[in-house]
């Protein structure tokens, strides 16, 4: 699937940097544990993220890597401030309750590595949909990971009660590691089918159009 | 606070942070770096000597600034800003001394030395310290008890690495997958062993 910027959306399973590549977990695996937290992780997550990107864009890159990434950390944590002002209007206890886990974002590896190994080397615009990509694949693992675990922890689904809690200690941090493993695989799994998929039809493709110049070069 | 009495805060504060409060398997700081330091040993090394010296000369740089700065109303906003400025002199003026007096090791580590320093482990233990540390002697412990629980995690997860990549575990689940099942484990054992209940 590709768009008018020609941007595979990789973020959204492919590469999605919470049930793929891992690079930023520690927010989903401990404090995503009902549906509210996970709203405020994934706001926080693209006001610092995804704005930290756009900006760092315009840092040289003939400065050294060196000091390139800890500019990029120092621009997340000036983002940190406006984050937190907003969220703190939005869900003042929310916020405060998973603060530890929006102030590690700062150093996050999709800022510091995928910057440099993926969207700078795009133009603006594609790197900035390819960007969102990302974000919203991390939304969607936050999302999951959220509702099932307030389900089984807490009985409740976007605070409304639905039943007793059946397994409390699904909010702990061993229970967020596994619903990650296994979804890991099951996105994997996923990624794996659909990728036989379209070489399959690739192969069904190419042979469909040797079939008529066989038949042209035979009527020769 | 006695010679022995400061000593034995250090080493309490640095068992809590190793084995209760541990950096990957307490509260999933730096997981994915410790996935990544795990596949070979000098990684192990060389990740856990960074984040510990930094982890502890960062904690001794941010008591002095902690009790000033989060005694303002809004000072917690400017944190992040104030850490990330320590983590990043630390980083250049090791990176400095390594370069004069160590280059041969400055080759070697300057490819993958901001990994090890900009992680969530590095500024997760800072950020912990600041809630829960009262005096230069815990900061100290917590500090160096971090790095020391990241090699702790690190060695765990290397010496598994073989089985959990062998023939013998489902191909979807191999690599990231078990690994972070491995770790859940991990992480509930310590949690049962210690009676102890993370808040988030």
């Amino acid at each position: 699937m590709t768009n008018k910027f020609s941007v595979k959306p990789d973020g959204l399973f492919r590469q999605n940097i919470v049930l793929m590549s891992g690079l930023v977990t520690a927010p989903i695996i401990v404090a995503a544990t009902t549906v509210e937290r996970a709203i405020v992780l994934v706001l926080s997550f693209f006001l610092m993220s995804y704005t930290s990107i756009m900006i760092c864009r315009i840092v040289p890159r003939k400065i050294v890597y060196t000091v390139r990434a800890m500019l990029y950390a120092v621009v997340a944590a000036g983002m940190f401030i406006p984050t937190v002002i907003i969220l703190e209007m939005l869900f003042p206890a929310t916020t405060k309750s998973v603060m530890l886990y929006i102030e590690i974002l700062t150093v996050n590896s999709l800022l510091l590595a995928k910057t440099e190994s993926r969207f700078y080397l795009e133009p603006y615009g594609v790197m900035a949909l390819d960007a969102l990509f990302y974000v919203i694949g991390y939304a969607i693992a936050a999302f999951v990971v959220g509702a099932i675990r307030e389900l089984l922890a807490y009985g409740t689904l976007f605070g409304l009660r639905w039943f007793d809690p059946p397994m409390p200690a699904a909010k702990s941090p061993f229970f967020g590691f596994f619903l990650i493993g296994i979804f890991a695989a099951v996105c994997r799994a996923g990624c794996g089918m659909r990728r036989a998929q379209q070489r399959g039809q690739r192969a069904a493709r190419a042979s469909q159009s040797i079939a008529p110049d066989s038949r042209g070069e035979g009527a020769q | 606070m006695t010679f022995s009495g400061v000593l034995a805060r250090i080493v309490t504060l640095a068992m809590i942070s190793i084995f209760t409060q541990n950096a990957i398997f307490d509260r999933a700081f730096g997981a994915n770096v410790a996935i990544y330091a795990s596949r070979k040993e000098n990684h192990v090394l060389g990740f856990t000597a960074g984040i510990t010296v930094i982890t502890t000369l960062a904690s001794i740089v941010t008591y002095f600034i902690d009790k000033p700065m989060l005694a303002l109303e809004h000072g917690y906003y400017y944190m992040p800003l104030i850490y990330i400025g320590v983590i990043g002199v630390l980083y250049v003026a090791g990176l400095l001394i390594m370069w004069k007096a160590f280059h041969k090791t400055y080759k070697m580590v300057r490819r993958y030395a901001h990994l090890a320093v900009f992680n969530c482990a590095v500024i997760g233990a800072l950020f912990l310290n600041s809630t829960y540390g009262s005096n230069l002697p815990s900061y100290i412990g917590y500090g160096f008890g971090s790095g020391v629980g990241f090699f702790a995690a690190c060695f765990m997860l290397n010496i598994a690495q073989e089985q959990l990549d062998s023939e013998k575990i489902p191909r979807i689940f191999r690599g990231y997958p078990i690994m972070m099942i491995y770790i859940g484990i991990i992480s509930l054992a310590l949690n049962v062993l210690t009676g102890y209940t993370s808040e988030f």
